[in-house]
């Protein structure tokens, strides 16, 4: 899949953003990794969906924009990008430090979203518990289950390392908002959280406090990937997140041949 | 030490089972298999008053040497009939089986028994594969998963869905969850290396069964501990279970007489169709990882039908409880000095052994042979723990 790299001026300054695919709209907010373009999930999603991938700003080597310093800020700023570039309510995907901005989103502006999935959210780590190791070794065992599965043609070290630090400029580095989790009881929209069962950086206590605090929410578990589970089980991501896309809560039900079954729910829809 | 007691449930009115599997159950009469079943479930019961700390139930499929196709049933009725002892399931075969049930059933269990399951997580005998048309080679990552989800059904607080290799679940929130909390202790079997490191990895209490002989047995034990250690925990005696075959009688004559015999119709007769399938399944797939374990897996299975091992060479080093009472007592002493074990699984109802003749050893168990071994391995054990 091809996508193409945009800006859009929007009232804070400009952001860049990939676009690529045919289908309803869906924004991708991405991790502290910055945008992934080779990512399977996404590619796949895109044979279904116009994905729009907005880069955050000071991410993978975009300059930060005045005025825009918070999760708060994160969400205006894409609530902003989907009535100007979007044109209207789309669903949401935020992974890891994008889920925590999606999050917010869906407070903020829940009107603007259709359905939302949350891929190891971040920010709603639990008082006590680990955080990111410094030890590179360590990182990448909290981050994949398979690291052979990395893609050699990855971004820069350099980058990592800065999209790393970047995230700071958003949050004050504690493990949980508290604000946002006294607010997630608000959420209306349907949400899909998923937590990989090997996540090394995001302990379960998160994903089952999302599950118990967002009303109209499902949490699933996948198996044999961590906390970069694009990576480790791009399938699995893949099939899950388009059958919730496509099927909404219909989504719990086994369709039998998945082809089938995503007609049916087209046919109906 | 630690008792449990393992009883198959054996189809025992045949005299030829042949070598063909499946085998044919043309040789089932439904009247004798329900006097067989109250027998047998009476005598499980007994068990328990016999001084057993748990009563074991197994799984096997489409054969004689069996009739627990599903031991939860039977797991179900002992709850209910016993008061005290553990009700051991060992287990359920779970590559075989829907995760999502097992937890379940066995939730069931430790409700309707007050909290007295040991899970039992099994990978089988290889001719369960056959009979429930699953591949052979998944059985290890089929293993893995079916664990990490039940685990998951147990422990989860919110509705949740699993996305996995082998299972898919968009919604699970099990009804009723099990009394033991976080977890019913586990049994799972430490018999090759991959099954061990699963095991330990699991901190479940490492079951070995069909030992060669001590070295064996204390190389098993060594290996599991040494998984153990990596996944940051230390097994005492009682996380492990030794399984032996047991008689005990009047005069070591009889004992013997009575459990080769038993053994020789075990083998023999009920086992014939088993090793067929077990045949096809270890040479023609990849069921066990490395061929140096399926080799000596196989070796195992000679040994179980004693073409490595003679009767009397069995019982000379040690991996029988075979005699008078007394014997029995040395013996058993003499298993917990040389692997430090503080839990045995016996199993009594060998092949075509009497049921009266189950009922004296349980009896000589209670009234001899536990009163002077029950102190083995405690203090270590207290110690461990």
């Amino acid at each position: 899949m091809t996508f193409q790299e945009k800006e859009a001026k929007l009232s804070a300054g400009a952001v860049k953003y990939f676009v690529g695919g045919d289908g309803p709209p869906v924004l991708y907010l991405h991790s502290g990794g910055g945008v992934r373009l080779a990512s399977k999930p996404i590619n796949d999603w895109a044979e279904s969906f116009k994905i729009f991938m907005p880069v955050t700003p000071g991410f993978d080597g975009t300059p930060f924009l005045d005025g825009v310093d918070s999760m708060q800020g994160l969400a205006d700023l894409a609530g902003e990008f989907i009535d100007t570039v979007i044109g209207g309510p789309c669903d949401v995907i935020g992974y890891s430090f994008g889920g925590w901005t999606a999050a917010w989103l869906a407070v903020l502006h829940g009107g603007k979203i259709g359905q939302m999935v949350l891929e190891g959210p971040a920010g709603f780590r639990p008082d006590g518990a680990v955080g990111l190791a410094s030890d590179p070794a360590e990182f990448v065992k909290q981050m994949y289950a398979h690291p052979e599965k990395i893609p050699e043609d990855g971004k820069p070290e350099e980058t990592v390392a800065h999209n790393r630090k970047a995230m700071g400029h958003y949050h004050d580095a504690s493990p949980m908002d508290k604000a946002l989790v006294a607010r997630l009881g608000e959420i209306e929209t349907l949400t899909l959280i998923l937590h990989g069962t090997e996540d090394g950086a995001i302990p379960e206590e998160s994903p089952r406090l999302l599950k118990s605090l967002i009303p109209r929410s499902f949490l699933v578990y996948v198996y044999d990937a961590a906390h970069v589970m694009e990576i480790d089980q791009p399938e699995r991501v893949s099939l899950l997140v388009r059958d919730f896309l496509t099927r909404a809560e219909g989504f719990l039900v086994n369709w039998g041949d998945e082809a089938a079954g995503l007609d049916a729910a087209a046919a109906t829809a | 030490m630690r008792y449990s007691y393992t009883h198959h449930m054996p189809y025992t009115d045949i005299d030829r089972a042949g070598q063909d599997w499946p085998v044919p159950n043309k040789q089932f009469d439904p009247q004798k298999g329900v006097k067989m079943f109250k027998a047998y479930i009476k005598d499980k019961i007994y068990a328990e008053q016999a001084g057993f700390d748990w009563i074991g139930c197994n799984e096997h499929h489409m054969s004689p040497y069996g009739l627990m196709p599903n031991p939860n049933l039977v797991g179900a009725v002992l709850a209910h009939q016993t008061t005290k002892a553990g009700i051991l399931q060992s287990g359920n075969i779970l590559p075989i089986a829907n995760p999502i049930r097992v937890a379940e059933e066995y939730a069931m269990i430790d409700v309707l028994s007050g909290g007295r399951l040991i899970a039992g997580f099994m990978r089988g005998i290889p001719h369960e594969y056959i009979a429930y048309n699953e591949p052979p080679s998944e059985s290890y990552s089929r293993m893995n998963e079916a664990v990490e989800l039940i685990k998951k059904c147990w422990t989860e607080t919110e509705p949740f869905g699993w996305e996995g290799e082998h299972y898919q679940f968009r919604a699970v929130s099990i009804w009723p969850k099990p009394v033991q909390q976080p977890l019913p202790p586990i049994l799972m079997s430490a018999a090759s290396e991959q099954s061990a490191k699963l095991a330990a990895k699991h901190r479940a209490i490492a079951g070995l069964l069909a030992l060669s002989d001590m070295d064996d047995g204390r190389r098993s034990m060594e290996r599991y501990r040494t998984f153990a250690r990596e996944y940051g925990w230390e097994p005492g005696p009682l996380d492990f279970t030794v399984g032996l075959n047991c008689c005990i009688a009047p005069t070591k004559d009889e004992a013997i007489k009575i459990l080769k015999s038993g053994q020789e119709y075990f083998f023999g007769v009920l086992g014939g169709g088993i090793r067929t399938a077990q045949k096809l399944v270890v040479q023609k797939t990849r069921y066990y990882q490395d061929q140096k374990t399926a080799k000596e897996q196989a070796k195992k299975f000679v040994n179980m039908r004693m073409g490595g091992l003679s009767f009397e060479e069995k019982m000379e080093c040690g991996l029988m409880i075979c005699g008078t009472p007394d014997m029995a007592i040395e013996q058993i002493h003499t298993v917990h000095k040389e692997l430090g074990n503080a839990r045995i699984g016996l199993s009594i109802k060998i092949g075509n052994v009497l049921d009266e003749h189950v009922t004296r050893t349980l009896d000589y168990l209670r009234d001899e042979v536990f009163p002077a071994t029950r102190h083995l391995g405690e203090e270590e054990a207290q110690a461990a723990q």
